[in-house]
């Protein structure tokens, strides 16, 4: 069964209401911006419930006459809407918006509003939490020394960037020397192009290797010890990829 | 000639149409079954002001067309009469009820507990709006049959006409001793009232036509709404 949680009052609420109406046979939708949790909460509280997507009209149709009780996914893309029959059923949708108002108003009983995670920032450390145990297990690295502050917020898509921010600071700290060159090599077999590719990408290499180097050591005379490299070409470099 | 004494005061007592007999400081003497519902809805005082500005001139009775409404009740005439300086009597005539024309669907009508129906509703409701919020229900109150997804759709533009007020206070009872023809049962009646500070009036069109799909009398109001439920077993 896919686990729901969260802190938000409003969707408290809505799954309050949706676990009220698993006895009533009534057309409930949520609506709300992709991936904000709509279909997880669904499937967390009607798992034995058949689901469909809007994008295939027949099957919408073919569960909608075999069954009393339905999941639609993705509502907004499904045709002719208003010819739907939703009598005596327990239709639950999905939406990621509403597309024509007066069209949902008229099928719907119920119209929930899920909330984006930007409106209910309590949820984001469970979900960084979660994220970061799958994430260990894929990379099989240890968590403890990842605190949950040092992981970005990155909630522009809601979970989906939620997740790749997540992920992409475990694989960065997974990551062997060999994949670091084996990344490297792929970026560069796809990339590589034009006249001056040697002076275009060899930032990819000094440039963090010098902005590690100033943040671990602190100055640019401990530096250029360090690398071996002549104090007026480390600074030379500093300029050229504009580190400050 | 002979007498018959016969006593008509059971006509009076059961008669639909509320009567109140005053004395002439305005204390009652005798009310009907009908005037004791009636006077849960308004005071007593105003019964008796509205007995006396309709009063004949001498002794006598009058019969004169009003349109008075009290909450759910609505009037179109009333008789005051006196034959003494002691009693004051005063009948008010019940306006016809408009008769649904709506038909039943029986298929679409499904056992439902209302209280379930309206505590969903009213989640749904605290998704957008955390006022204060009372509640006030009838556990005891029997299930009936209705379309459920018609019925929630007029609560949920119920409910949105009161989206924005404060100290919403919504409460669900029987209507004792009313009751509702439909399809010719005599069907009794659960009160649904919603009242609060204030509320938007965008969805009364709405709630109209829903209700009368449902065969639910409505009651709009300024701050408030009341839903005549039918329990339709």
């Amino acid at each position: 069964m896919d686990h729901f949680y969260t802190s938000s009052e409003a969707i408290k609420q809505i799954v309050k209401s949706l676990t009220l109406t698993k006895t009533l046979f009534v057309s409930s939708i949520v609506i709300g911006e992709a991936h904000t949790g709509k279909k997880t909460l669904l499937r967390h509280l009607f798992p034995d419930t058949p689901v469909v997507c809007g994008s295939d009209p027949e099957a919408v149709e073919a569960a909608l006459e075999q069954n009393d009780e339905v999941i639609i996914n993705r509502f907004e893309l499904l045709p002719n809407k208003e010819n739907l029959d939703f009598e005596n059923k327990r239709i639950l949708a999905t939406a990621d918006y509403v597309g024509n108002h007066n069209v949902i108003d008229s099928l719907f009983a119920f119209i929930y509003t899920m909330p984006p995670l930007s409106e209910r920032p309590d949820d984001i450390p469970y979900l960084k939490r979660r994220f970061l145990r799958e994430g260990a297990e894929i990379f099989d690295i240890d968590i403890d020394g990842f605190p949950l502050d040092s992981v970005p917020n990155d909630i522009r898509q809601n979970c989906k960037s939620l997740k790749r921010a997540v992920y992409f600071h475990l694989a960065i700290h997974a990551m062997t020397r060999k994949e670091i060159e084996e990344t490297l090599y792929r970026y560069f077999f796809e990339t590589l192009d034009g006249n001056n590719a040697y002076k275009e990408n060899i930032g990819l290499f000094e440039k963090p290797l010098i902005r590690a180097g100033l943040d671990k050591y602190g100055s640019q005379l401990k530096l250029s010890e360090i690398l071996g490299i002549n104090r007026n070409t480390l600074r030379k470099k500093i300029h050229e990829h504009r580190i400050d | 000639m002979n007498t018959v004494s016969i006593d008509f005061r059971p006509f009076i007592e059961w008669d639909n149409n509320p009567f109140i007999l005053f004395d002439n400081r305005g204390k009652i003497l005798y009310l009907n079954n009908a005037a004791e519902i009636l006077l849960g809805y308004v005071s007593r005082k105003e019964i008796f002001e509205l007995a006396l500005s309709h009063a004949p001139q001498s002794y006598g009775f009058q019969t004169e067309p009003v349109s008075l409404r009290y909450d759910v009740f609505n009037f179109f005439s009333v008789t005051v009469g006196y034959e003494n300086e002691e009693q004051l009597g005063i009948r008010l005539y019940n306006a016809p009820r408009i008769r649904n024309q709506t038909p039943l669907y029986g298929e679409k009508l499904v056992i439902t507990n209302l209280n379930v129906l309206l505590e969903a509703n009213i989640a749904l409701f605290r998704t957008r709006n955390t006022n204060k919020l009372e509640l006030l229900t009838d556990p005891d109150l029997p299930e009936l049959k209705i379309d459920q997804n018609t019925f929630s759709k007029l609560l949920r533009k119920v409910f949105e006409s009161f989206r924005a007020s404060d100290s919403i206070r919504i409460e669900l009872k029987m209507s004792v001793g009313e009751h509702v023809i439909i399809e010719g049962k005599k069907t009794p009646i659960a009160l649904l009232s919603i009242s609060a500070n204030g509320r938007y009036v965008d969805t009364d069109k709405q709630i109209v036509e829903l209700s009368e799909a449902c065969h639910i009398k409505h009651h709009l109001h300024e701050t408030g709404i009341k839903l005549e439920i039918p329990l339709i077993s």
